[in-house]
């Protein structure tokens, strides 16, 4: 119980650490005193002041919950399929959203319609029908079937993926390549105090929500037969597991692409730190996605300034080697 | 540039001729070239500025420039077709650093037909291109004649602008999302040198153009920003990036949209190019 206790609290102020860093790493030279200002004296004329809290803030704000949404995502979706390499993008929102991404810098449909920049919108619309299709394939008797949901999922992304191909092949300009290069990797670069709140809303909206489903996706985790048994309506509980990650990760992934194993790897993270059920580990693993990515991003930004190696670069390469760690490490198994 | 093999080999050696291109690679023809073209487009306005049109054998899909070229026969450098490059039996085929990957250009020397790059810095090196492609081509003169009189417009040019005080500062992006710019180590920043003015990023990157972010942008505050008409700008550029309103070029409204071959083909129309961007410049 204090050890749990000790993590949040340990997350929490790590999580104000890198921000309190991030938001020195810009263009503009900062120092912490200038963020103070800007932050309680702000002054609309000092561009610097301007550069931290509309460019930088938001880009710390979206990363955080980006982050989050997807380790939070990858736990749901590894508790529901009962198996450990289950990720987000299991259900094609990464390449459903790539391919809506695509399709509008392709030139098929205009830029921008009214006022509205259709590239995200096309991605949230993109990763919506291709989820929707793959819970079609993986639903049979009025039941979702775990296995097949993977399968459907895996052939769909493959299928969605080399149309994303043939149309980047066909492309005609550099330019459409580059902005299909970035978007196919993610960046933070594009996040604004207008874009924030929709992923930051479903996040919490999702967190809220499974304050309450906590206990049954622990149970989940004995298998379908013995959930069933404790009285668990296990059908129930998949669709609502579903019906959040594709919101949540769709949200995601419009504001900033599919940026790859957070989702993956930050669920095992907390359950190494805090066992397979430990009470708390949804929100646990929201915070520490949301940490990873604010330190990836931070990362990006110092290797390759000014604008940042694509941070799904990042994720893997820092990602990877502790995954491995965790591999070998004696004590953590694996399942779910 | 141009190394022609000369002094003795060159009696004897009618069928045989040794170039070496702007990066240092030996080529090796049979005879003097006869029947070339290119695998860029603004290497393929220099031939038609320079060579007896009946030499030049094909287009690729991007040449557009001059109308005459339309009535070659079509060739695709991306990917390359192999066989069609074959068929239309090329003596040499000249092509830009970075357009044209230096594999590509392998295979084909093993198939017979050698590539000939050319690299470009500044607005003097197109012209001393074009001078070489005379040199290999027997049509020094022709070429020289060009050169001369394009140095002569970009000097008096030159003069005009060279003394301004307080250079406008330039920024020209080649795409918005994510941003992408006319580096430092472009042709554009020279054209902007002859002009009185500078390019808004001074620091070197290793690409040409490079990637910025929006607080970068910011921190430049461009006087003068090139990319699109104020309605494109303002639908592609501004509305996706608000926070880059309070740049100076668009606080003053000073928009503009170059023509995009004239920007990026370093070809003998760039004394076109500097007359256009004179007209944003010092309207």
């Amino acid at each position: 119980m204090r050890r749990r206790g000790l993590y949040f609290i340990l997350a929490l102020l790590l999580i104000l650490v890198v921000m309190l860093l991030g938001l020195q790493v810009g263009s503009f030279d900062t120092d912490v005193a200038t963020i103070f200002s800007a932050l309680f004296h702000y002054n609309p004329d000092d561009t610097t002041h301007f550069a931290i809290l509309h460019l930088r803030l938001p880009r710390l704000i979206l990363a955080l919950v980006v982050g989050a949404s997807l380790a939070f995502c990858g736990y749901l979706m590894q508790a529901m399929v009962n198996n450990g390499l289950a990720d987000p993008y299991l259900l094609g929102t990464a390449s459903g959203a790539s391919l809506g991404a695509v399709i509008v810098f392709f030139g098929f449909v205009p830029m921008t319609v009214a006022g509205l920049y259709l590239p995200p919108v096309f991605a949230l619309a993109g990763a919506f029908v291709v989820t929707l299709v793959v819970v079609m394939l993986g639903y049979r008797k009025r039941q979702i079937i775990p296995a097949q949901l993977l399968l459907a999922g895996i052939a769909l992304s493959s299928l969605v993926t080399a149309m994303v191909g043939l149309l980047t092949f066909l492309s005609d300009s550099e330019g459409k390549l580059r902005s299909v290069v970035f978007w196919s990797m993610g960046s933070f670069e594009r996040a604004s105090w207008e874009m924030v709140p929709y992923p930051a809303a479903a996040l919490s909206i999702a967190l809220l929500l499974f304050a309450f489903y906590q206990k049954q996706l622990n149970i989940l985790l004995l298998g379908e037969e013995r959930a069933q048994a404790l009285g668990i309506r296990v059908a129930q509980t998949r669709w609502v597991i579903l019906a959040t990650v594709s919101v949540v990760t769709g949200f995601a992934v419009a504001t900033s692409g599919p940026i790859g194993f957070v989702g993956l790897i930050i669920p095992h993270v907390t359950r190494g730190l805090l066992g397979a059920t430990g009470r708390g580990n949804l929100l646990l693993c929201a915070f520490i996605g949301g940490l990873f990515m604010l330190l990836c991003d931070l990362l990006s930004r110092i290797i390759y300034p000014p604008a940042g190696l694509p941070i799904g670069i990042i994720t893997s390469f820092f990602g990877v080697p502790f995954f491995v760690y965790l591999l070998f490490r004696k004590n953590y198994n694996f399942r779910g | 540039m141009l190394l022609l093999s000369c002094g003795p080999q060159e009696k004897q050696a009618q069928e045989a001729l040794v170039l070496t291109d702007d990066l240092g690679r030996e080529l090796t023809l049979q005879k003097k070239p006869e029947r070339v073209f290119a695998f860029a487009s603004s290497i393929t306005e220099m031939l038609y500025a320079v060579l007896d049109t009946s030499t030049i054998v094909a287009r690729t899909p991007s040449d557009d420039y001059p109308e005459a070229v339309y009535q070659k026969p079509l060739v695709s450098n991306y990917p390359v077709d192999y066989e069609q490059v074959l068929a239309l039996k090329p003596d040499l085929i000249f092509t830009v650093e970075g357009i044209t990957p230096l594999e590509v250009a392998e295979r084909l020397q093993q198939l017979g037909v050698p590539v000939y790059y050319q690299k470009y810095r500044t607005v003097e090196d197109i012209f001393t291109g074009i001078e070489d492609i005379g040199r290999i081509m027997g049509r020094e003169q022709q070429a020289r004649h060009l050169t001369d009189s394009l140095r002569q417009e970009v000097e008096q040019l030159h003069q005009k602008y060279k003394h301004r005080e307080d250079p406008l500062k330039v920024l020209a992006i080649t795409w918005s999302d994510p941003i992408y710019v006319y580096g430092q180590n472009t042709i554009f920043t020279d054209k902007l040198r002859i002009l009185g003015a500078e390019n808004a990023v001074q620091e070197v990157f290793e690409q040409p153009y490079p990637a910025l972010t929006r607080e970068y942008v910011l921190k430049l505050n461009p006087d003068v920003l090139l990319g699109g008409t104020k309605k494109e700008l303002e639908e592609k550029f501004f509305h996706l990036y608000p926070e880059l309103r309070r740049i100076k070029a668009y606080q003053h409204n000073r928009l503009y949209k170059p023509d995009d071959n004239l920007m990026s083909r370093p070809s003998p129309r760039v004394v076109e190019s500097l007359r256009e961007l004179e007209g944003f410049l010092y309207p």
